[in-house]
């Protein structure tokens, strides 16, 4: 038997498109594909930019990091799977020049270094800066120009390194893998490895970080570091792309991930849209199938012709939606320039594969079961005259479209629990709606008679669509609520649990030297700052002599070293919970930990920690557990030993201090006099984390504005279902003498009623969703937000009350003669 | 003279709520080549019922069906659906017009559903045929239900392929006026006359049966009457 003509489908889609089913599944499929593949492609050109950063702020591909030289056989292993090499080594050291003395952080750096990125420096003061791909040769130094001036050099003059004398022959004004670490010490020295031994300035004990870099091809790396893993001490660490990434990029890629789950959302309703309109689509064709089959087309035929349709459509509103997702991302990311790391690269395939992924699932998943039971319409109904579409094999449609969206998403976030957790959360959603329309209907609203009894009829007999339109709306305008109410609310909540005049300046990297000066610097102007604690950078190695390793998992604080202190006077935020503190016990190697840190690591009093200083063991035994507030913004410590106990370690100070705006002048004052010592604004960082979420929440808000449009989307395919309905109702209503007007106002009612009733449900989630980012985030206690459940019953009733009124306004504005005789 | 449609002892039966339903019972005819049969009979006597059958639409519980000379009885849905692309016309109560294609594109679809390449001139012919060739691209809204049946009967023409073609008609005039239905079945007995196609036709007209060859009279799903203008073939079927 021959096929049809191949042009068929195409010819009824575009005929059809009147019909309104046609479009409005375009519509939705535009919609989701735009959606996913706009975040598809942010997040692969974040990926790429932090990718590249990462590389970049590593200066290699993969490093090893150690506190002591590790063995020679590891490098000619490397050498051995054709690795490029080159090592690090970074200590703090005192520089001498004449009678000027100062302390610096030096790198010695080996041939080679960097083997990703680049060193930009100058030969003078008045040189331009220019890229370098080595560092200084040996017998040469360069240094940040700062140091210049501290020590009354000038490029060509000598400079003592410990036993050495070196030649200044460069000002360095870039590294790539200069730490972002706030606790790095004084300005940068780079010099050559090669010069090391002979400054004699490592000894036993030092403080001393080395690097060994790695780059070559991913097997050969990736082989390299499956061999060294097993030999790895707890003194080293590998370092790879991840972890070289900076915090905004890290606070990003948590944007992303929202962003996809936000996106899900609304694929999930743009499926819905989908499903509806495809149900409809297959209802008003029955009849059409009917007759082809009649004049002979057989199953697989009119199978044929209406996948050929699908596939069409599908194929036209998935390239629709590629385009305007790739434009829409371009501009996204031009907005959002200042918060990338590096400027984004383009995107490749992937997110392209993401979108057409995306719109084969929620056309092939909602759109195909109403075709299958088309496919099957029994042709005798051309001579029954009846145009019902059983829903036989109905399961197809219940298993295959969440399935499919199951898969998608699970595809998309990457996470199973995290799509499981969605699908539980709509599961609910849907559960609150269910009872939100009864209690609705059942209801004694009817009682008010006339437009609110026609009204309260129509929601009764759509029970089940209006549960949906509920959870449908409810869903778009829960995360709507929950983010503008986060972004406003609770930063403006947190800033003002902070106390007046709490410090608002972290001065840290002030050498044991510059203690007294900066103290008096401080006095001098009238500020009054915190204690001047000392800080020495160690590693939680074992308790109670087992490898703290295994309890590592539980703490993210202690897969990095911590920063330890000691004090002779309890701080008036700290509060002893267990134990004593120092002037009570009596030993003098007491160590008192936080209490949720001790809670999490299960730490009790009398445990015995041991910690890796600089290469050298130390032991403490617990004594006491200690809350503290970090909101108060002095600084804090997990780790307090007992005065004496570290003093032979190499330190650093830390205070904190309030500055009114007025007297921010002085900042400059310290900088000035201090160079080595780092000032932290934290004025101006919570401005700019205040900024960083402005905009981030402007992509997240975009989407969440997507997700309304898809909620309208179910609520015009829903409506478009019973608009045959509706229309005979309303013929028949203004048949009997009704009025235009009567009809009307039932239909704003009832789409006014359902917009409250999601806005209510929004409101309640939005709230849940405060409370657990307030409690969970921000630590604040539970407020009630009362703005949110007026915002969220208006928003709902206008947006759905407009949305549904407007949809359904044909079945109030044709004449009942006309409905009557075409519905006979 | 070989039998263009053939039934022997037809019995259909449809399951209930209230069970089993007979709607036919022991149904035997015989239809030749260019002979015309008309089915009356009360709503719900199982006249629809049997054309459907006849016409391969379904299958009967019990007993065959021939339709030139092919047991359709036998067939799968889709070898029914193939015989029915070749030798079968309809024509419907309520035109059944696609209502987005135009008169020309409707009467097309048969030839298009098969895959045939001069679909635009076949149809046009017949649309021509018809009196309808100042119409071929007015959609069906565009046009009166008279104009619209004679669409309907122009795509039932061109539904068949050969010389060896039946024409089903289910109350072709119920839509129409009586001066409208006068004209359509003019129309479809001169069409069915020109082309040598076989008819069968279901109406509650006893005028329209009586212009065919053969009349059947349906009671509660039995035949009451079966008559042959010449006592032709059909004085072979058994009541």
């Amino acid at each position: 038997m021959q096929s049809a003509n191949p042009l068929l489908p195409l010819k009824l889609l575009v005929r059809d498109w009147r019909g309104g089913e046609l479009a409005l599944i375009a519509t939705a499929l535009v919609l989701a594909v735009t959606c996913v593949t706009a975040i598809a492609h942010f997040s692969d050109r974040l990926t790429r930019a932090m990718h590249i950063q990462s590389q970049t702020f590593l200066a290699a591909e993969r490093v090893v990091s150690s506190s002591r030289p590790v063995e020679p056989g590891w490098m000619e292993e490397a050498a051995e799977r054709g690795l490029e090499q080159a090592q690090t080594v970074q200590f703090a050291s005192m520089l001498s020049a004449g009678d000027q003395f100062q302390f610096a952080a030096i790198k010695a750096v080996s041939d080679g270094y960097p083997l990703v990125g680049h060193l930009e420096m100058r030969p003078s003061e008045d040189a331009e800066s220019r890229v370098v791909q080595q560092g200084p040769p040996p017998g040469e130094v360069w240094m940040e120009p700062r140091l210049l001036p501290l020590l009354g050099l000038s490029p060509g003059d000598s400079l003592q390194i410990g036993e050495s004398n070196f030649t200044v022959t460069g000002l360095l004004d870039h590294e790539p893998d200069r730490s972002d670490n706030l606790f790095s010490m004084g300005a940068r020295v780079m010099m050559h490895r090669d010069d090391l031994a002979a400054t004699n300035v490592v000894q036993p004990g030092s403080r001393v970080r080395y690097r060994y870099l790695f780059a070559g091809d991913d097997a050969a790396l990736n082989s390299y570091f499956k061999w060294l893993e097993p030999r790895l001490t707890e003194h080293q660490r590998v370092i790879d792309l991840r972890e070289g990434q900076p915090r905004v990029a890290s606070a990003l890629d948590r944007a992303e991930s929202f962003l996809f789950l936000a996106g899900s959302l609304a694929v999930l309703l743009a499926s819905v849209a989908v499903g509806l309109a495809a149900r409809r689509y297959s209802l008003r064709h029955t009849s059409y199938v009917a007759v082809m089959k009649s004049l002979g087309a057989g199953r697989g035929k009119v199978l044929g012709i209406y996948l050929g349709q699908l596939a069409g459509l599908a194929l036209i509103a998935t390239g629709v939606g590629l385009l305007l997702g790739t434009l829409i991302q371009a501009q996204a990311v031009t907005l959002m320039a200042d918060f990338f790391p590096v400027d984004p690269p383009p995107s490749g395939w992937h997110p392209l594969l993401v979108g057409l992924v995306t719109g084969l699932a929620c056309a092939l998943g909602f759109a195909l079961p109403p075709l299958f039971r088309l496919a099957r319409t029994d042709p005798m109904q051309t001579l029954r005259r009846d145009w019902s579409n059983p829903d036989r094999r109905e399961w197809l449609g219940l298993v295959l479209g969440p399935t499919s969206m199951l898969l998608l998403i699970w595809w998309l976030s990457g996470s199973l629990p995290i799509t499981l957790a969605l699908f539980a959360g709509m599961a609910l959603l849907v559960g609150g709606s269910a009872l939100v329309n009864r209690l609705l209907v059942r209801g004694r609203l009817a009682k008010l008679g006339g437009s609110w009894r026609i009204a309260l009829g129509s929601l009764q007999r759509r029970a089940a669509f209006n549960t949906l339109l509920i959870a449908a709306f409810g869903t778009g305008l829960l995360a709507m609520l929950a983010m503008v109410f986060a972004r406003t609310a609770l930063i403006d909540e947190w800033r003002m649990q902070l106390p007046d005049n709490a410090p608002n300046h972290f001065l840290i990297n002030i050498a044991p030297y510059e203690k007294k000066d900066v103290q008096s610097l401080l006095s001098d102007n009238n500020i009054t700052a915190t204690e001047l604690y000392p800080m020495v950078r160690g590693r939680l190695i074992a308790i109670n002599d087992v490898p703290a390793k295994e309890r590592k998992q539980q703490a993210g604080a202690l897969r990095r070293e911590l920063n330890l202190s000691w004090t002779e006077n309890l701080a008036p935020d700290n509060r002893i919970v267990a134990g004593n503190w120092w002037e009570s016990v009596d030993t003098d190697n007491g160590v008192s930990v936080e209490a949720e840190l001790a809670e999490r690591l299960n730490l009790k009093l009398g445990d015995q920690l041991k910690f890796s200083i600089g290469g050298l063991e130390v032991e403490s035994t617990i004594t006491s557990l200690r809350t503290l507030d970090w909101n108060s913004m002095r600084p804090n410590f997990y780790m307090l030993f007992a005065p004496g106990s570290l003093e032979d370690f190499p330190a650093t100070y830390i205070t904190s201090f309030y500055l009114a705006p007025e007297e921010k002048l002085l900042v400059n004052d310290l900088v000035r006099t201090f160079p080595s010592v780092t000032v932290i604004e934290l004025d101006k960082i919570i401005e700019r984390i205040r900024d960083t979420i402005s905009q981030v929440s402007v992509a997240i808000e975009s989407v969440m504005a997507l997700m309304l449009v898809a909620g309208v989307l179910v609520l015009i395919a829903g409506v478009r279902a019973s608009i045959a309905e509706r229309l005979q109702e309303a013929a028949i209503i203004r048949t009997l003498g009704g009025r235009r007007r009567l009809l009307l106002q039932s239909l704003v009612i009832e789409f006014g009623l359902l917009g409250i009733a999601a806005g209510l449900l929004a409101a309640a989630g939005a709230e849940t969703t405060l409370a657990v980012l307030a409690q969970r985030v921000f630590e604040l206690p539970f407020t009630l937000h009362p703005l949110l459940w007026i915002a969220g019953p208006v928003a709902g009733a206008l947006l759905v009350g407009t949305a549904g009124t407007l949809a359904c306004r044909s079945s109030v504005s044709q004449p009942p003669l006309k409905v009557l005789r075409e519905l006979a | 003279m070989t039998a263009m449609l053939r039934a022997e002892n037809l019995i259909h039966r449809v399951t209930t709520n209230e069970g089993p339903l007979t709607l036919l019972n022991d149904i035997s005819l015989q239809l030749d080549r260019g002979e015309s049969l008309a089915i009356t009979g009360a709503s719900g006597s199982g006249k629809s019922t049997l054309l459907g059958l006849l016409a391969g639409l379904d299958k009967p519980t019990e007993g065959r069906i021939w339709l030139a000379g092919e047991e359709i009885t036998a067939m799968d849905e889709e070898q029914r659906a193939a015989v029915r692309s070749r030798y079968v016309g309809f024509v419907f109560q309520t035109f059944q017009l696609l209502p987005g294609l135009t008169a020309l594109e409707n009467v097309m679809l048969p030839s298009e559903l098969r895959g045939e390449r001069n679909a635009a001139g076949r149809a046009e012919e017949f649309l021509k045929r018809v009196g309808l060739e100042h119409r071929l691209h007015h959609y069906p809204r565009q046009l009166s239900g008279g104009e619209q049946q004679r669409v309907a009967i122009a795509r039932a023409f061109c539904s068949i392929t050969g010389s060896d073609g039946i024409l089903f008609a289910d109350e072709p005039t119920g839509s129409l006026d009586a001066g409208n239905g006068e004209k359509i079945i003019d129309l479809l007995f001169q069409l069915n006359a020109e082309s040598g196609t076989t008819l069968v036709l279901v109406t509650h007209e006893q005028r329209l049966a009586q212009r065919c060859q053969a009349h059947l009279r349906m009671a509660a799903g039995e035949v009451a009457l079966a008559a042959g203008r010449d006592n032709g073939s059909l004085s072979e079927v058994s009541a």
